[in-house]
């Protein structure tokens, strides 16, 4: 007969209120909220936590021993959980010529955004646009920067390729911004400055009759 | 539940606003990094109530994000980027601890970032979950979790049974975890 619910959720307690570790058993699922609820219960017993000396200082000579990447990439925003925005809204730079053909020149750096199930998001009119400012779009997930340069338009994404923040358009200066390291690039994705970070990634547009459309989901 | 919180924070308030630190050494940004590595720590623990559990993934979040931090990141972007994978982190043990997928874990479940990075937030938020609760679920949940009396004294102070206050702590426990707080 399988374990009652009450006497299944109390084992957990009861090690928890032991100070042991969480261990869980096939089925304690069903009564995964009283569970989590349990654990914050029991974290709030002993009051805010610090590490334990000896905890403090593996961890200092564990880091000390790990040699720095040069940078965080976006790869590793992904893997840190950040990329849920970063990716869905993720983008770069493609250009169109405004008829609907042709790519973009200067459009070489970023990784071209291929969205599962993308569907191309009206933006607006090609009017809208004044050339040569970056204008932040929305096409459902997809975040971009769209930028109308004479008798085409390109798109970068909206989020930095190094840290996963929303960028800005910085008309004075012509450049996207990143208001989490102060670093730039141009209205195409390429970095601004002596330090280089990755270019921004590509959004795919293209014009249809006088509208432009992003490649969104 | 009293004790003093720890000092906000190691960076000038400026840096949190936005500017940029730039830092004198690569060995600079791991010993800033350790520094709010303690909330982090203070953070995991309030999620899974245990010390082992807190330290592994606190090492976790460690060796992940600390390598790919270079200098002159801001000390926002340090802590917004050691809480993001400490989310991650604790999503990843909680799914594998329950064999649920991510999808499948409610986002209180474990995700859910403090707004302040000091885990008094959750001390209190706990509080205020308990004040939601009726008379029986608060008292069976204070008696059990906060004073960490056996089930035996818990049904001893309640008059009740063993088996009967088995029952109560988890209804309690279930309704707690319903318990939606503003903000």
């Amino acid at each position: 007969m399988g374990e009652r619910p009450e006497s299944r959720v109390d084992r957990i307690v009861s090690g928890l209120l032991r100070g042991r570790r969480l261990k869980l058993r096939g089925g304690d699922a069903e009564e995964k909220e009283a569970i989590v609820m349990a654990a914050r219960l029991a974290a709030a017993r002993g009051g805010p936590q610090r590490m334990s000396p000896a905890f403090r200082q593996r961890l200092v000579k564990q880091l000390q021993a790990t040699p720095p990447e040069s940078w965080m990439t976006r790869r590793a925003a992904l893997v840190a959980g950040l990329g849920v925005v970063a990716g869905a809204v993720g983008g770069g730079l493609l250009g169109r010529s405004l008829d609907g053909s042709g790519s973009q020149p200067g459009a070489t750096a970023g990784h071209v955004v291929r969205p599962t199930n993308g569907r191309w998001v009206d933006v607006g009119s090609v009017a809208d646009f004044v050339p040569g400012e970056a204008r932040m779009v929305k096409a459902g997930a997809v975040g971009a920067f769209v930028t109308r340069n004479g008798d085409s338009v390109s798109a970068v994404s909206s989020i930095c390729s190094d840290l996963p923040c929303e960028l800005w358009w910085d008309s004075s200066q012509h450049s996207l911004v990143c208001p989490c390291h102060n670093r730039a690039f141009t209205a195409q994705g390429s970095s601004i400055g002596t330090y280089k970070l990755p270019s921004l990634d590509v959004v795919q547009v293209r014009v249809r009759e006088g509208r432009v459309e992003v490649l969104g989901v | 539940m009293t004790s003093e919180p720890r000092p906000p924070d190691p960076v000038p308030e400026e840096a949190v606003q936005g500017q940029v630190v730039e830092l004198p050494a690569a060995s600079r940004v791991a010993d800033m990094a350790i520094d709010e590595l303690e909330m982090i720590y203070a953070f995991i623990y309030s999620r899974v109530g245990n010390r082992a559990d807190a330290e592994d993934l606190t090492q976790q979040v460690a060796m992940t994000a600390i390598p790919r931090l270079r200098q002159g990141s801001p000390a926002s972007a340090v802590r917004g980027y050691l809480f993001a994978t400490a989310r991650s982190v604790l999503g990843g043990f909680w799914s594998t601890r329950l064999g649920l997928s991510e999808s499948e874990l409610h986002e209180d479940l474990a995700m859910a970032m403090p707004q302040s990075g000091y885990s008094e937030e959750s001390v209190e938020r706990v509080r205020q979950v308990l004040e939601q609760l009726s008379d029986n679920y608060r008292r069976v949940l204070e008696l059990r979790f906060l004073h960490g009396y056996s089930l035996k004294e818990v049904a001893a102070e309640m008059r009740s049974t063993v088996g009967a206050v088995k029952v109560m702590q988890l209804r309690a426990l279930r309704a707690a975890a319903k318990v939606r707080l503003d903000g």
